[in-house]
């Protein structure tokens, strides 16, 4: 059969022991412009439905060998979208609402007539097809956002890049003709569109948890490795910012399962923070340790430290702290990203802290 | 005198085109621009540069790469300094830096934007 074929014509399924109740439905069906297909019991029932994928299947609850209510769950697990209604051979209520408990969705109780019969199909088949449209809807909703997605993410990350790219230009080609003043305006402005370039970054970030397009990986991650890409990447900003960062990790730390790009992103975040609010001078420490249940890691600063009352709104979106220096802005996303990243993972982030001693967050992982 | 290296640009980007031109110029290089991947890689035929510098966002990430296995197909690309630029989000073979076995190799992966100083020392690096 071919599938256009199969799209006009629904494809209905009748598994009942009684022979002359299959060739019933068969003619009733038929005769409705349905193609039909039968099966005597249960085991080729789910044989020829995998094969088939019916639109809509009649089970007859009540046969020799397998029961009617396993069919009901192997069918609804392995073909999508198909939609069952059983036929109870008894006039028992009891194990037709069992049925339509399991994911049945209507029933027929024997005898029935033609016009039960087709009003059943009838009811059935609109129901899958609003199934379908439902899923069809849902699917295209996605998509949108998700187009939505790289396309604000192409257009506004493009012009940043360039204008980026141009103030290179403008300092090679002007060079020594620019006064220290039009330098340091030009950094200025360097600084401002990196800002704007870390917010877009972490607002597609964010939708990207949303709509769960944000590639997450789940596979054993080694936490030394992630502390080690980390510092690496920070090292040259807490130089500058003078601060030494250390790390006292076990070695036999356990891995986890989860998306080592994410957790590396999400402990650059919280060493960032550390090195905004830590004076010249201080210290960042990175340190881990588990136990049956968890493995964390901890990220420790000598800064200023969080006010009490701010503690509780930290990881809010757009929520930003006074840095040591107010131009260093940041995006206000950063700690609910990394937020977003710990429950991903089905983890934790804790924050303690004590006002000009520092601050310690905590991550915690189940093993 | 020798006569000047030959660098060949191809991004989608106009502005960002001529801004990395300027840099490029400004150390000597004589620079060449395709805008889209197809021109990109005829000017690979017809002006034989000594390194080109492919943009892995244009229009589409399959663009760029497009334009990578073809240059690297081609005779007069097989052996030339490859660059290609990337974006944080670039999807592919070239994402985690580490390029797999049957993507066409690439000589250096670098971050849009890139320093005009680091711009300058790896095209440097690569052909003098």
């Amino acid at each position: 059969m071919s599938e256009t074929e199969k799209v006009s014509k629904e494809l209905i399924f009748i598994i009942d022991d009684e022979e002359t109740i299959r060739d019933g439905c068969r003619q009733v069906l038929e005769k409705s412009g349905h193609s039909v297909i039968t099966a005597g019991n249960g085991l080729d029932g789910i044989r020829i439905a995998r094969e088939k994928h019916p639109d809509l299947v009649f089970v007859d609850l009540k046969m020799p060998g397998m029961s009617g209510l396993e069919i009901i769950d192997i069918l609804l697990e392995d073909i999508p979208y198909i939609v069952l209604v059983v036929i109870t051979g008894y006039a028992s209520i009891v194990s037709a609402v069992e049925s339509m408990k399991r994911g049945a969705y209507d029933y027929l109780p024997k005898p029935f007539t033609p016009d039960q019969l087709r009003a059943v199909t009838k009811r059935g088949l609109e129901h899958r097809n609003l199934r379908i449209e439902a899923k069809m809807l849902r699917d295209a909703k996605e998509q949108v956002e998700k187009d939505f997605i790289t396309f604000v993410s192409h257009e506004m990350r493009s012009p940043l890049v360039t204008i980026q790219q141009y103030m290179e230009a403008l300092k090679i080609v002007a060079g020594g003709c620019l006064s220290d003043e039009a330098v340091n305006i030009i950094e200025r402005c360097d600084k401002r569109i990196r800002n704007l370039e870390d917010l877009v970054e972490h607002w597609l970030d964010m939708s990207r948890i949303e709509n769960g397009t944000l590639t997450q990986k789940k596979e054993p991650v080694n936490f030394a490795a992630i502390v080690a890409r980390s510092m690496d990447e920070m090292m040259p900003l807490c130089q500058r910012r003078g601060l030494e960062m250390e790390k006292e990790l076990p070695g036999d730390l356990p891995s986890v399962i989860g998306d080592e790009e994410s957790l590396v992103r999400v402990l650059i975040n919280i060493i960032g923070n550390a090195t905004k609010y830590t004076p010249s001078g201080g210290r960042i420490n990175i340190a881990a340790e588990y136990d049956d249940l968890d493995v964390t890691i901890s990220i420790s600063d000598t800064g200023a430290g969080i006010p009490q009352d701010k503690i509780p709104f930290i990881f809010d979106p757009f929520f930003r702290g006074k840095g040591k220096d107010d131009r260093q802005r940041g995006s206000g996303l950063g700690l609910s990203f990394c937020k977003r990243i710990m429950e991903a993972h089905d983890g934790k982030i804790d924050v303690s802290s004590e006002e000009g001693k520092g601050t310690t967050f905590v991550l915690r992982f189940h093993r | 005198m020798t006569a000047k290296k030959k660098v060949l640009l191809i991004d989608d980007d106009k502005d960002f085109l001529m801004a990395t031109r300027l840099i490029l110029e400004k150390s000597g290089y004589e620079v060449f621009l395709a805008e889209d991947g197809k021109s990109g890689v005829d000017m690979v035929k017809s002006v034989a540069p000594d390194l080109a510098i492919v943009d892995m966002m244009m229009e589409t990430w399959g663009e760029g790469f497009e334009v990578v296995s073809k240059v690297r197909s081609m005779e007069q690309g097989k052996d030339m300094p490859l660059i290609v630029l990337s974006a944080v989000d670039l999807q592919g073979p070239y994402q985690a830096f580490e390029p797999s076995e049957e993507s066409p190799k690439v000589n250096m992966v670098l971050h849009k934007p890139v320093k005009a100083d680091d711009l300058i020392k790896y095209v440097g690096e690569l052909i003098g």
